[in-house]
Formats: structure tokens, sequence, C-alpha cells
């Protein structure tokens, strides 16, 4: 009998070995997917636009307008392409949901020479939130008959689009912690892109800002967002050192908090602003300058610079004077 | 059932009887000449066959109540696996409908609805919750349930820097907000996706673990083993059937028929359940994921303002999923939200954002946040329902089968104790 009791034995053990393998299987553990990749910065070649002051000049003023006026009259809408973000130049307000800002003023200006007295700002004009690369595409496309969105006037787009006379001589310059533009040089004062090296600094992706910097300081490291506003939330979470940008803009990250400043610098580039709109609408273009010099005559433009930018940029600035000779 | 040969007459003390002698000329003793007879050692031939006969009825029992044993615990496991798989899912609509009360209170503007507050504070914080309880659940999940920790506090601390801003009137507060959006869609939910793929596969595998075959093998195997056994014995005691081995089969075969056919109607009904239940659980908390999605890109659309396409899109595929996947007694509210969408569209095509706004954010007749609504708590309740049935039928057999499985073991060894008596009368016969 010790047989049977020795198999017995080896029998339950192995049973056991068995019952304990199969029940205390455990899961594979779930996989944990990789975090999205950050988007990356790829210079591009920025195409050779030596802006000269004749690229400045547009059509001569004209308050007759033509077939492109007479076309939006016809429609009862101006399609107007703007920012929503950009603070100070066109951003909801969020008590009123409507979009505000000094390029906005400009807008209505046009609206109101266009439309007249039975001009409704709710019903003339339709505006289409976009992005800076959406901006020729969508005028070429037919979709949009303005863009007022921080447009900088150069050769190369005239070869695409139209342009109204400068309305803003903005300028190219660096957003960075106020700590560096309080005057206290022990604390790493910011005062040309010297200064940036090492330093990560964010730009619009695909923008010529980040282009503009990477040959000014070429050890920056460039860090891209999807636009100025995305800039400031990463200057916010420390993820970034300096935004790079045009000063209106920058101006409105500013004012949105109090710890980032734009100190007194030399400006990297010149950014004159101008209203786009489609080649061929050339009467548009020379009504809206009308519009641009009856707001010169009246002061509007000065209480919309004086209302919007002023208080940020603290700078007295005046409307551009037209450049002529004008584009025949 | 008895003998049926008459019993040999009782040899003497030590003496081998003929028979067995001429039956087993394999079993000699050891030292026997080449050419004569080998002499058979019938105790021990006794002890082999008795041996082989308890063992394979406690095999029998030991697996059989095994393989039963297995399957009592697999139902367990698909419940819990199950009940894992709902709270992931759960997690998931739970977060989407988070986004999609964020987005909305921001559109309202700086003065948000307070009761819509709640709401989003309340829904961010039982997803917290269902986290930890998922991590509690099932030690497997804990990695990426921490990696969807890490995502989900950044979430929800950027919606609160969006809201901060939006009431002090700074867009940045919508570049946080969509920011927040994007990041808990390209981040928190491929986790969410892996943890709901995972917890599916185990709660199917694990709901496929019934096993009526097997048994039906174990139970043919050991009735083979125990005829062979009989076999023998007939051959060596000129009876065709010994008692204890034949009450050994019968109770093997018994045990097989009985617990296979148990777990064939347990299989049928887990299968039921899979295709059934749990699928329409799983597919209704998909939609319900799938529709908050779509409201939060409706409020998307409105807050980045005339840049609607770049949100309708993604709206249009989840509503897509929606109408695949939802059940049909649910599409009626989702198609009157689909009809104010449309009317929102319209509108903010027109640039009449502001009546698109008031569709989108009111909450009467007119908006489409009603029908939503209605959805979103039809969906959510069908969903809790298919899931605890299905739960609740995985463990209503549990304690059936793992009586069955004890009863089977106790049958295995009453099977073995039967050989051994059975043979044992042999073996006092032969004495």
């Amino acid at each position: 009998m010790s047989a049977i009791n020795s198999s017995r034995r080896r029998i339950g053990a192995a049973a056991v070995a068995v019952a304990t393998l199969l029940a205390g299987c455990g899961y594979e553990a779930t996989p944990v997917p990789e975090p999205a990749a950050e988007p990356s910065h790829s210079p591009v070649e920025a195409p050779d636009c030596t802006t000269e002051d004749r690229d400045l000049a547009s059509f001569p003023p004209s308050a007759t307008g033509g077939p492109a006026v007479q076309r939006i009259r016809t429609d009862e809408v101006l399609r107007v392409g703007v920012s929503a973000d950009t603070y100070l130049m066109a951003s909801r307000d969020p008590r009123t949901n409507r979009i505000v800002g000094f390029d906005i003023e400009i807008v209505q200006a046009i609206g109101e020479a266009i439309f007249g007295a039975a001009f409704e700002p709710g019903r003339h004009i339709q505006y289409r939130v976009i992005t800076a690369a959406d901006r020729i595409p969508l005028l070429q496309d037919g979709e949009l008959d303005l863009v007022v969105r921080n447009m900088t006037i150069n050769s190369c787009r005239w070869a695409d689009i139209a342009f109204s006379q400068v309305y803003y001589n903005a300028t190219q310059k660096v957003l960075v912690r106020s700590d560096q533009a309080d005057g206290n040089e022990t604390n790493g004062e910011y005062h040309s892109p010297d200064d940036l090296a090492g330093q990560r600094v964010c730009a619009p992706t695909g923008s010529t800002s980040l282009d503009r910097i990477t040959e000014d300081q070429d050890e920056a490291v460039i860090v891209p967002a999807t636009n100025h506003t995305g800039c400031l939330v990463r200057f916010q979470q420390g993820e970034v050192d300096a935004i790079t940008g045009d000063d209106t803009v920058l101006a409105g990250l500013a004012a949105q908090d109090p710890y980032a400043a734009v100190p007194e610098q030399e400006p990297l580039s010149d950014e004159p602003y101008g209203v786009g709109a489609s080649q061929g609408d050339e009467d548009l273009v020379a009504f809206i300058n009308q519009v641009l010099e009856d707001m010169r005559a009246d002061g509007s433009w000065q209480r919309a610079y004086d209302r919007w930018l002023r208080p940020e940029l603290q700078v007295d600035a005046a409307q551009p004077i037209a450049v002529q000779p004008y584009r025949s | 059932m008895s003998q049926s040969a008459a019993p040999a007459p009782a040899p003497a003390r030590g003496a081998t009887p003929p028979a067995a002698r001429a039956s087993q000329p394999g079993a000699a003793l050891p030292g026997s000449q080449p050419g004569i007879k080998p002499i058979v050692d019938t105790p021990r031939l006794l002890n082999r066959w008795q041996l082989i006969g308890m063992t394979v009825a406690i095999v029998f029992g030991v697996l059989s109540a095994l393989v039963q044993f297995l399957s009592w615990q697999s139902d367990g496991r698909a419940a819990d696996d199950t009940e894992q798989l709902v709270r992931v899912q759960e997690i998931q609509s739970s977060l989407l409908r988070a986004d999609a009360l964020a987005t909305n209170a921001f559109l309202v503007g700086g003065l948000e609805d307070t009761d819509q507050r709640e709401e989003y504070d309340a829904t961010i914080g039982s997803v917290f919750i269902a986290i930890a309880e998922a991590a509690e659940a099932q030690p497997a999940d804990r990695d990426a349930l921490a990696a969807l920790n890490v995502e989900v506090s950044g979430y929800a601390n950027e919606v609160e820097a969006a809201r901060v801003y939006n009431r002090q009137e700074y867009p940045v507060g919508a570049e946080y907000l969509s920011g927040a959006s994007e990041g808990l869609r390209d981040n928190a939910l491929p986790i969410l996706g892996n943890l709901a793929d995972a917890n599916s596969e185990r709660a199917e595998n694990a709901i496929d673990g019934q096993h009526p075959f097997w048994l039906l093998v174990l139970g043919v195997a050991a009735i083979a083993g125990l005829w062979w056994v009989n076999h023998q014995l007939a051959q060596a005691f000129r009876r065709r059937i010994n008692t204890g081995v034949a009450i050994a089969a019968a109770i093997v075969l018994l045990a097989t028929l009985v617990s296979a056919a148990a777990a064939l109607r347990a299989a049928g009904q887990n299968d039921g359940l899979l295709d059934d239940e749990l699928s329409s659980a799983v597919d209704q908390a998909a939609a319900r994921t799938a529709a908050n999605d779509a409201k939060a890109n409706e409020s998307l659309r409105l807050i980045k303002r005339g840049s609607g396409e770049l949100y309708e899109e993604p709206w249009r595929a989840s509503a897509a999923v929606v109408e695949e996947l939802a059940d049909p007694s649910t599409l009626d509210a989702w198609s009157d939200y689909v009809q104010r969408h449309s009317a929102i569209v319209d509108l903010d095509a027109e640039d009449r954002w502001a009546p698109a706004r008031t569709i989108a954010i009111s909450d009467g007749n007119q908006g489409s946040t009603a029908p939503f609504e209605a959805f979103d708590a039809e969906s959510a309740t069908l969903v809790d329902e298919m899931a605890t049935e299905t739960t609740d039928s995985l463990r209503a057999g549990r304690s059936l089968a793992l009586a069955g499985s004890a009863l089977t073991l106790l049958l295995g060894i009453v099977a073995a104790v039967a050989v051994a008596r059975g043979i044992g009368a042999r073996r006092r016969e032969y004495a």
C-alpha cells in the first residue's frame, strides 16, 4: 500500500501545482501609449521678399467704388477674414461674445462706408475667424472679400493678392519675463536677440517670425505653437522663455499676463499692415484707401489706436501716410 | 451488477489459481526458468490494477473538478473584467461629458451657469474616483491608469485656467480650453482606448472559459481506463464485470454527463451575454462617448468663431459612431439633437453667430442641449442596465459551479474507493 500512498501524494501535489498555476495566472499589463509628439520647427526657406517703399504703395483712394463694391452691396454682406485670439487687434469679448479690437474698428469703418446709413454690423459683416496660413488662399478662392488680420504687406504677397495702403506700422519684437525687463542687469535683462542664445523662443508654426529670429540668433531654441496665444500658454507654463512677433500682438499678450513684458528694444523688422483683397478687386482696394483717409480726417483711426493699442504699447503713434506715387 | 461467472474455488493460502497463472504469462516471478511456464504473481497484479483503477478515478475527479473550478473562476473573472470594462468606458464617457460641459459653459461666457459648473465638477470628480477604483480592481491596468491620472489632472488644470481667464475676459482662456480639449483627445483617449481594448479582450476570454469538451474527454478517458482494468480482471478471474469497477465507471459517467451538460449550458448562456447584454453595454457606452465628443466639438466651433469646419469634421465622425452603435430606442433624442445642430451650422455659416450660440447653450425646447441631455441620460441608464445584467448573470450560477466542482472531486474519491473495494473482493477471493 505504500506505493499507492506515494502515488496519491504525487498526484495530489501535481493537481495542487496545476491549480495554483492556472488559478494564479496574471494578466498582461495594459500598454501605455507614447505621449503625442510635440510639434517641431522645420525652418522653411523664406522667399526673397525684399520690400521697398514702392511695394507699400496701393491704388489711389476712390469713394466711388466699382464692380467689387457693387457686388458686396448687392450681396448685402461683406465677408471678412479676421483673428479672434489676437487681444487688442481682434479677439472675442467673453461678455458680449463679439469680436472686438483695432482691426475690427477698421472693418466697421469699411462696412459703414459701403452700406451707408443702412449699415448694421450684425447683418452686413460676416466675420470668419482664420489662421495666418488661411489668409491668402481664402482670398484667392473668393471665399472672402477682405482679410483684416494683422497682415504684413510685402512684395511676394503682392504677387498673390492686392493690398490697401498701410493702416498700421508694426514691428517685430520679443516678449520676455517681466524680470528680464525690470532694469536690473543682474537677472538677465533682455536687450537684443544676442540675449536669446540658449533660450526657448516661441512663435506660430510656419511663421516668418521664427525664421527671422533663427537668422538673428541661431543658438536660440525654437519652439513653435499653433498661434501667438498658444505661445502665451507655453510661456505661462514655463515651456518657453520668450515669444517673438509683431509688437501689436505682443502687447495683447503682455496685457493678459502681468509677468510678461515687451522691453525697449531695437525692432527685428518692420511689419506694415494692410487690408488684403483679391487681385482684380482694385476698385474695392481704392475704396478702402479712401475709407482710411477718411478715418485720418475724422480722427477715428486715432481714436481706435488710443482705445486699443496705446494703453499697452505706451507709444504715441499716428496713422501712416500713404506711400506715393500710387499704383496704377 | 453481479459477477457473471461462478466464483473460482478458494485456493489454499499462498497458492496461485490456475486461471490466473494461465492468463498472466507476463507477470512471471523472478528466477523463473526459460522454457518453464512462468508463475504469475496474482496479488501483485491485483495491486497494480487496483492502483491503476484508483488513479484513473482520482485523476478524473481531480482534473474534472479542476476544469470546473477554472470555469467557476473564469466566470468570476469575466464578471470582474466586464465591470472593469464598463468602468473604463464610464471614465471615457464622463471625460467627454466633462469636456462637453466645460466647452458649453465657456461658450456662455464669464458668468457661466452655476448648475453646469457644478455638474462639470461632479463629473471630473467621478472620473478621479473611477480611476482609483479601476486601479484597485485590476492591477494590470495600474500603469495605464496612472498615466491617465496625469493626463486628466492636466486637463482639469487647463480647464480651470481657461475658466479663470474667461472670467477676466482674456482670449488666452479660449486657448487654454481648446488646448485642454486637444490634449484630452491626443493623450488621454488613446490610454482609455488601450484600457478598453485590454479589458474587452480579457472579458471575452474569461467569458469563453467553459470547457464541456474537455469534461467529456476526461470522462471518456476515465471510463476507458476503468474498462481496461475490468477487462484485465475479467481475463484473470473469468468474470465479465467487477462490481466495484462498474460502480466507479457509472459514477464517472454520471459526473461527466452532468458536468458537461452544465458547462455546455453555461457556455451557451455566456455566449448569449457576450452577444447581447455585454455587446449592447459596450456599444451604447461608445455611442455615449462619441455623442459627448460631438457636443464638445459643437461648442468649440462656436468658441473658435468662424472656424467651424475645423470642428465640424470630427463632429460628423462622432455622429456617425453614434448612429452606428446606439440602441434604436435612444436615437429619437439623438435625431432631435442632430436637427438642432444642423440649425447651428446653418446659422454659423451665415455668420448669425449669436442665434447659433443661443441654440447651443439653451436648455429649453429649442436648444440643442435638451435633446442631447436626453440621449446622454438614456444611454447612461441603458449601459448601466446591460452591464449589471451581464455581471449578475455571470455571477448567478457560480456557487452551483463551485459545488459541482467539489462534488466531482468527491465522486472521484468515491469511484476510487469503489475500485479498491471491487478489486479487494477479488483479492479476498484469491486469498
